[in-house]
């Protein structure tokens, strides 16, 4: 019993590889924000906090959160619906929940409980999946896809999207279906366009195929970003040095576009180190999902590892140019405590899942 | 599920999950070659986007140069004075502004019309406006112990175009007034930029408008410096990067006398007028003087309404520069010229002699032009002619001219055309030839207007500035440098020569000696002026009538009106028998030209030959 309690579930890999990318991030945030302390302390305080939920999550066992999977979906979703109550508007978005001093943005929830509710309901179905799981998977997906959607939070509503059907895929959706899916999204892709997207965004769209239309407006924040990453060079110009992080040119430096100022002030040796870390970070997932203990949990890791990537790699895509603008933070280095906390939070559960061997066989 | 379901599932999930793994690592590989692409093969570009982005270039204004007298006293120059300058843009209300400022800056009530009209109409560029300009030392200790209340407000040092004889240079030197496009010479720098620019002058962007400082803008103006700052991305300058700084133009020296000038402005005093002198020895103009005038210190640094209005609407017309574009009858100063003339074409020769009997009948009309004297001057040579300045003698050669060949020759000494190398916008008069008169008043030539030509009369008209530079071509027997008021290192090059094989040196020994006698014989028709000096001096004085009447009563009628009464006129030269000075000297409505004009005349003499 008391080796039991002595025992504490913890990877050293992810531990210091996320450890390196956070302190990393507190450097890039206080250069990203003109050198504020606040921010920069407020951001420190919740990287705290989230290395010891990291702590705290990785030890129950993963069945825990096998059972209370359908629970935390509905307390997610209740959330959500608070948030629709009772949130303050900012911005024009209602995104936000307040307790006391902190806020608290309920759509990060659902990028957890999404994948892992869905990850409870197939695990344990034949293969192939069946149409009915199928259908009601999609529903699940979308229907929470559509009420983050509608705060509006595109980018957070594609991550939960991206979440659920990660999941899908990997528990073992015929080729078949996806093949008719993209063709139907293909088919369906006008009435997106007209009907779904708020006009910014078709805006957003237009302006990535072609920057000239409005230099100043729209496209502004797109080339100044890859001026500022451009102008970085290979080896960058320097900490707190970069004139278009500095001066304000760069827009929301402290969120989306914090990884222009790391392109500027450290080159594309700063991005090469930058990217190297998250390579590993995704490594050591994707090891520890090919070697998970059961469908479970390889379906949980998988698709919260792959949850993390398409986080990641959107950020990256947009911020040089490769995607149209969508408001997603660059993970564990962005200002913001919701979306940190729930990283780790995502992080915590890998590491459960990773790290608890089975004493029952199933 | 058995084991082998648990291994198909295992290994679908892996091929799966290495799928995705591999879409992921691909995407990475992306990014990186993107930023490889912006970070390295773009670098340039991207840098100098970023450059761009954050170096704001505004101009920094350079001195212009300062214009100095022949004997290297200043005329014109930058004169610093400790100013209170505002920012009037961002002043929202300019009368509690005023009356916040009041106690420490004392201003008048006109000191705050002035500055509230020139607020309403200043010019995008200039964002500074002077409130108040030269404070005394106790007034910038006041204003900077209480600076922090008037954020819109600073003291700095600003520079004005300042002259110490600002009356009697202002023809000739001319004035400088604001100007919006002075940074053109800079087109690196974008126009918004330029309401950022660093300015010296309290007058912001100036420029010359008439004069010397027109003429030569080009040469005065100086090298504008840049100054480039780093702005942020809202347009606030953050700080100072780098500074080129601006050359200050170059001076000009000018051939220009201060005391002759002074005397000339003395002795013409009130009087419609103009003096110039030039010195024959390197052709540079020593005095151009105009009456009345006006002050460019006035003009240059904020004339107020009503002092300009005053003087646009002088009747006198004091902007109007008499010594280069008044257009003047030459009356008898035009003598030598027809002299010159009868002796190149044999009409006459030096003894030829013929009866004045005081009037001359024109042979073709019966038309009588009549000389200034009732019973006229006897037997009379070109000598004579010239000391008594007999009208009957030159209607006689004029008679016998041929109007072409007249007017060429008049051409040839300098009337009807421009002389002067660097004088503003002088103008060119007239020398009237047949076409002109046809294509002008649709009428033929007559013989009688190549008489009337004979005395001066009639259509011709010479500006001072012509009749100087015939008087120096007379006294350096026609080789004279091209006349000019800036000091040139080759004017000796610049040579002007009229040359006639027929016209020898004792044809102008013989000239200078008659002309010799107008003033210093006792038939000299401008003998009064004989005593008020010790040298000696040639010249030819004359009286151009402006109404051609037939008798003296008339006249006497006529000159009740002082706009109708004869023009005074002089050239001269001297000292002699070696001149180094030539004059010539127009009095409007001065009337009899050897006494009104010729102590003029005398003194500029006196004062560039004492020197």
């Amino acid at each position: 019993m008391s080796k039991q309690l002595q025992k504490i579930y913890f990877d050293p890999y992810l531990f210091f590889s996320l450890f390196l990318l956070s302190t990393l991030g507190l450097f890039f945030l206080f250069s990203a924000s003109n050198a504020d302390f606040s921010i920069v302390l407020k951001q420190c305080f919740y990287v705290f906090v989230g290395f010891i939920i990291m702590t705290l999550v990785s030890q129950p066992d993963p069945d825990v959160f096998r059972r209370t999977s359908g629970s935390f979906l509905i307390f997610s979703l209740l959330l959500l619906g608070i948030t629709y109550l009772f949130g303050p508007e900012i911005n024009g978005a209602q995104r936000w929940i307040r307790f006391g001093p902190f806020s608290f943005q309920s759509s990060e929830l659902l990028k957890l409980a999404v994948p892992i509710f869905l990850a409870n309901f197939l695990f344990n179905k034949k293969l192939p999946i069946q149409r009915k799981e199928i259908f009601i998977s999609l529903l699940i997906i979308f229907s929470c896809f559509f009420v983050v959607f509608t705060q509006p939070d595109l980018g957070t509503a594609i991550i939960i999207a991206c979440s659920g059907l990660f999941v899908l895929f990997l528990s073992g959706l015929s080729w078949g279906f996806i093949g008719g899916s993209f063709v139907l999204l293909i088919l369906s892709s006008p009435f997106i366009w007209n009907i779904l997207l708020q006009p910014f965004q078709r805006q957003r769209i237009a302006t990535f195929f072609n920057q000239d239309i409005d230099p100043f407006g729209a496209s502004w924040n797109i080339i100044q970003s890859k001026v500022a990453i451009g102008s970085g060079g290979f080896f960058g110009k320097g900490f707190r040095e970069g004139s278009q992080t500095q001066l304000n040119f760069l827009p929301e430096t402290e969120t989306d576009f914090i990884f222009s100022v790391i392109g500027e002030e450290f080159g594309f040796i700063g991005v090469l180190l930058l990217l190297s870390i998250y390579l590993f970070i995704l490594l050591r997932c994707f090891y520890l999902a090919l070697n998970a203990r059961d469908r479970f949990c390889r379906l949980v890791i998988g698709g919260l590892t792959l949850t993390f990537a398409a986080n990641l790699i959107i950020n990256l895509c947009m911020v040089v140019g490769l995607l149209p603008v969508v408001g997603m933070p660059l993970p564990f280095i962005s200002k913001g405590g919701s979306s940190l906390i729930s990283l780790f939070f995502a992080f915590g559960i890998i590491i459960s899942m990773s790290t608890h061997k089975k004493f029952l066989p199933q | 599920m058995i084991f082998e379901e648990r291994q198909i599932e295992k290994n679908n999930f892996s091929s799966r999950a290495i799928l995705l793994f591999g879409i992921v690592v691909f995407s990475l590989i992306a990014v990186l070659v993107q930023v490889f692409s912006l970070q390295i093969s773009g670098y340039n570009d991207y840098q100098l986007a970023a450059l761009k982005n954050k170096n704001y270039e505004v101009p920094v204004q350079a001195l212009r140069g300062e214009i100095f007298d022949r004997d290297g006293e200043v005329l014109i120059k930058n004169k610093p004075t400790f100013d209170l300058i505002t920012r009037p843009n961002l002043i929202s209300d300019i009368d509690s502004f005023l009356d916040e400022i009041q106690p420490v800056i004392f201003l008048s009530e006109s000191d705050r019309n002035q500055y509230k009209k020139l607020e309403q109409e200043k010019a995008f560029v200039n964002k500074e406006l002077v409130l108040k300009k030269d404070l005394s030392d106790e007034e910038i200790a006041r204003f900077n112990v209480r600076s922090f209340n008037f954020q819109n407000a600073f003291i700095a040092k600003r520079y004005r175009r300042i002259s110490e004889y600002p009356n009697i240079f202002s023809h000739v030197l001319g004035y400088t007034s604001r100007s919006d496009d002075e940074f053109k010479s800079m087109p690196e720098i974008p126009r918004s930029h330029w309401r950022d620019a660093e300015l010296v002058y309290a007058h912001g962007l100036i420029k010359g408008r008439t004069g010397l400082e027109e003429i030569y803008e080009d040469h005065l103006n100086g090298t504008h410096g840049k100054r480039v700052y780093e702005i942020n991305a809202r347009g606030k300058l953050v700080q100072s990067l780098s500074l080129i700084e601006p050359l200050k133009g170059s001076d000009l020296y000018t051939n220009l006398d201060i005391e002759a000038q002074k005397s000339a402005a003395k002795f013409l005093g009130n009087r419609r007028g103009a003096v110039v002198a030039i010195d024959l020895d390197s052709g540079g103009i020593n005095v151009l003087y105009s009456s009345p005038t006006y002050s460019i210190n006035q003009l240059s640094n904020g004339m107020n309404e009503d002092d300009f209005q005053t003087l646009i609407n002088d009747s006198d017309k004091p902007f109007f520069n008499r010594a280069l574009q008044g257009r003047y009858p030459p009356a008898s100063t035009i003598k030598p010229a027809i002299g010159m003339y009868g002796l190149l074409k044999n009409i006459v020769n030096w003894d030829f002699e013929m009866k004045d009997p005081g009037f001359f009948e024109l042979p073709e009309t019966g038309r009588v032009f009549r000389g200034w004297r009732k019973g006229g001057h006897g037997k009379v040579n070109m000598h004579k002619a010239f000391l008594v300045s007999s009208n009957t003698y030159f209607f006689s050669l004029a008679y016998q001219a041929d109007i072409k060949e007249l007017s060429n020759h008049l051409f040839s000494l300098g009337f009807g055309q421009k002389v002067c190398k660097d004088c503003y916008d002088e103008d060119q008069a007239l020398v009237p030839t047949p076409e002109w008169k046809f294509s002008v008043m649709n009428a033929g030539w007559v013989k009688g207007d190549t008489v009337n030509l004979g005395i001066g009369q009639g259509y011709l008209l010479a500006t001072p500035m012509q009749l100087a530079y015939y008087a120096s071509l007379i006294a350096k027997k026609g080789v004279l440098s091209e006349p000019s008021i800036v000091k040139f290192e080759d004017a000796k090059k610049s040579l002007k020569i009229w040359q006639d094989d027929k016209f020898d040196d004792s044809d102008w020994n013989k000239m200078h000696q008659a002309l010799l006698g107008v003033i210093e014989s006792d038939f000299g028709t401008a003998r009064s002026i004989r005593d008020l000096k010790q040298f000696q001096v040639a010249g030819k004085s004359g009286t151009a009538e402006l109404v051609g009447l037939d008798s003296k009563e008339a006249y006497q009628e006529l000159r009740t009106s002082e706009f109708l009464r004869d023009h005074s006129i002089i050239i001269a030269f001297g000292p002699m028998p070696n001149p180094r000075y030539a004059v010539s000297v127009v009095i409007e409505n001065g009337e009899s030209g050897g006494a009104v004009a010729g102590p003029v005349a005398i003194e500029v003499l006196k004062s560039l030959i004492n020197e």
